[in-house]
């Protein structure tokens, strides 16, 4: 994918010849592009060091230095308007608050505008219903298994109803039952609430389960990044994606850039 | 919970009053007017009168209270510039290092020549205590707070002010407390020296009055009663302890 074909203008999120430095100069993240499109969803697969995490950090504006663009909208995503959810690897909860806290000092952050508490609450209680935790709501997260934890992290980055989601390798430290339960639990969600989101992963069935399009970053930093179109096994049911065809002609060809690029 | 709180205090009774038995003991051996017995002690302090003993109570917690707030505020804002600015820490470090080994005790008579003999130098002395460790443990503690716990608050566009109250402080919190637990001790001491001179209110004062005096009964009650005011000193910490560390032992 060439550069010129990133029109700045275009509607969503817009990364344009994204670059990043570590300190000493050495490249963390090679030149990166792409459109992700306002209420889609793209899944990013890549090896250690490949620079993942800080596309995703550039991203939530976790990282004050990087060459490029970094648009939604038209607009710097560092914007004020633009609400950047992050649901980290280690689910990112405060361990000295209670899980209701923890949601709520997100949103009283986030949204400063809704003032009325019972709308806050409320607000709390509804995500955790959802998300099947509400039992768990005056707990505090070191009790919490870590398929809970990440649970009440996906319910923080739900609630505050942000701009854009980021999820960095959210299901990597789960057993596999708890992740494909929080796999089907998030998509739902989402399909329900389509925010603009970037799901990070480096297991390639969760990408090809969750994404639309698929970013392929290379173990180089000086190649381009492959983005495989995956509508087709996007848009079917949940349930029959792992047994279709194209489910497994995709694995196919992801392996394949693998083999060649990592 | 209830069962264990139980068992603390039967434990605490226990100890105190193993503690009198054995005090009693001293006293039939002894048989001298320097060791009176406890009967003669408590007796006495119930002759003191409550209004007495708010009144010297109530000037010694006043002194460690204003000396352990000052430090804290002091302590945590070093502290945390220190922990949060690799410059300061690198202007502040040597400072604290050079003076955090002189023994302040030491510098009773300097600051009693320069702020007077009054409450200002009192307070001052139970502050010289405690800042330095506060210093120390806010620095340590809010280093010790993995960078990654700010990143969510940080992506949503939390200030500076909702990153203290919401992570620093909270995450820092443990090591202040049981600084404060270490040092009150040390406190504690000091305010016994610095009430043996102008004032004539305080535990120090009441102790060293009553052994001018050679009223022992009296004296003693004052070590009970001095002894009290560590013990809720330590309770309260406790309990500080217990109500914001929840999250760890849950």
């Amino acid at each position: 994918m060439s550069s010129s074909k990133t029109n700045v203008n275009s509607s969503g999120l817009c990364v344009k010849d994204l670059q990043v430095e570590y300190n000493n100069g050495q490249p963390a993240l090679g030149k990166v592009n792409f459109i992700l499109p306002e209420h889609g969803i793209y899944t990013v697969i890549g090896p250690s060091g490949s620079g993942k995490s800080t596309l995703l950090r550039a991203v939530a504006g976790l990282l004050p230095d990087y060459a490029g663009q970094l648009l939604f909208n038209g607009k710097a995503v560092q914007d004020k308007e633009t609400l950047i959810g992050l649901v980290p690897q280690n689910y990112g909860l405060l361990p000295w608050k209670t899980v209701r806290a923890n949601i709520r000092t997100a949103l009283r952050i986030a949204r400063p505008a809704i003032s009325d508490k019972q709308e806050v609450e409320s607000r709390i209680q509804r995500w955790l219903t959802s998300m099947g935790i509400s039992e768990l709501a005056g707990r505090y997260p070191l009790s919490l298994s870590g398929g809970q934890q990440q649970r009440v992290a996906i319910a923080r980055a739900f609630a505050i109803m942000p701009t854009i989601l980021l999820l960095d390798e959210p299901f990597s430290a789960l057993d596999a039952i708890t992740r494909e339960a929080l796999q089907v639990l998030f998509l739902e969600h989402w399909l329900a609430h389509p925010v603009t989101a970037l799901f990070v992963t480096h297991d390639v069935e969760e990408a090809i389960l969750l994404g639309q399009q698929i970013i392929i970053l290379p173990a180089s930093k000086e190649e381009t990044p492959d983005i495989v179109d995956n509508r087709a096994v996007f848009g079917m049911k949940h349930e029959d994606k792992r047994s279709s065809e194209d489910f497994f002609e995709q694995t196919k060809r992801i392996r394949k850039v693998m083999r060649e690029k990592w | 919970m209830n069962k264990r709180l139980l068992q603390q205090v039967v434990r605490l009774v226990l100890v105190f009053a193993g503690i009198n038995v054995i005090w009693y003991l001293a006293f039939l051996l002894m048989n001298h007017p320097i060791l009176p017995s406890p009967l003669t002690v408590y007796r006495a302090m119930f002759e003191l009168g409550a209004g007495n003993i708010a009144l010297n109570v109530g000037y010694s917690l006043m002194r460690i209270f204003a000396g352990v707030a000052v430090a804290l505020v002091l302590g945590l804002l070093v502290g945390l510039l220190m922990g949060r600015s690799p410059l300061w820490n690198r202007l502040l470090d040597p400072v604290v290092y050079l003076t955090y080994p002189v023994p302040k005790i030491a510098l009773l008579p300097v600051v009693m020549l320069f702020f007077g003999l009054g409450e200002t130098s009192k307070i001052l002395m139970i502050m010289l205590i405690l800042l330095f460790q506060v210093i120390i443990s806010v620095r340590d503690g809010v280093k010790a707070i993995p960078a990654s716990t700010y990143d969510v608050l940080t992506s949503i566009g939390a200030n500076a002010a909702q990153k203290f109250w919401n992570v620093t402080l909270p995450g820092a919190l443990s090591v202040i407390l049981s600084t404060i637990r270490i040092s009150l001790g040390t406190a504690i001491s000091v305010l016994f020296f610095t009430e043996i001179y102008g004032t004539e209110h305080g535990m120090g004062f009441f102790i060293m009055d009553a052994w001018l005096r050679l009223d022992y009964p009296e004296m003693y009650a004052g070590i009970m009663l001095f002894s009290l005011v560590g013990f809720v000193l330590f309770l309260l910490v406790d309990l500080l302890d217990y109500k914001f560390m929840k999250w760890r032992n849950q």
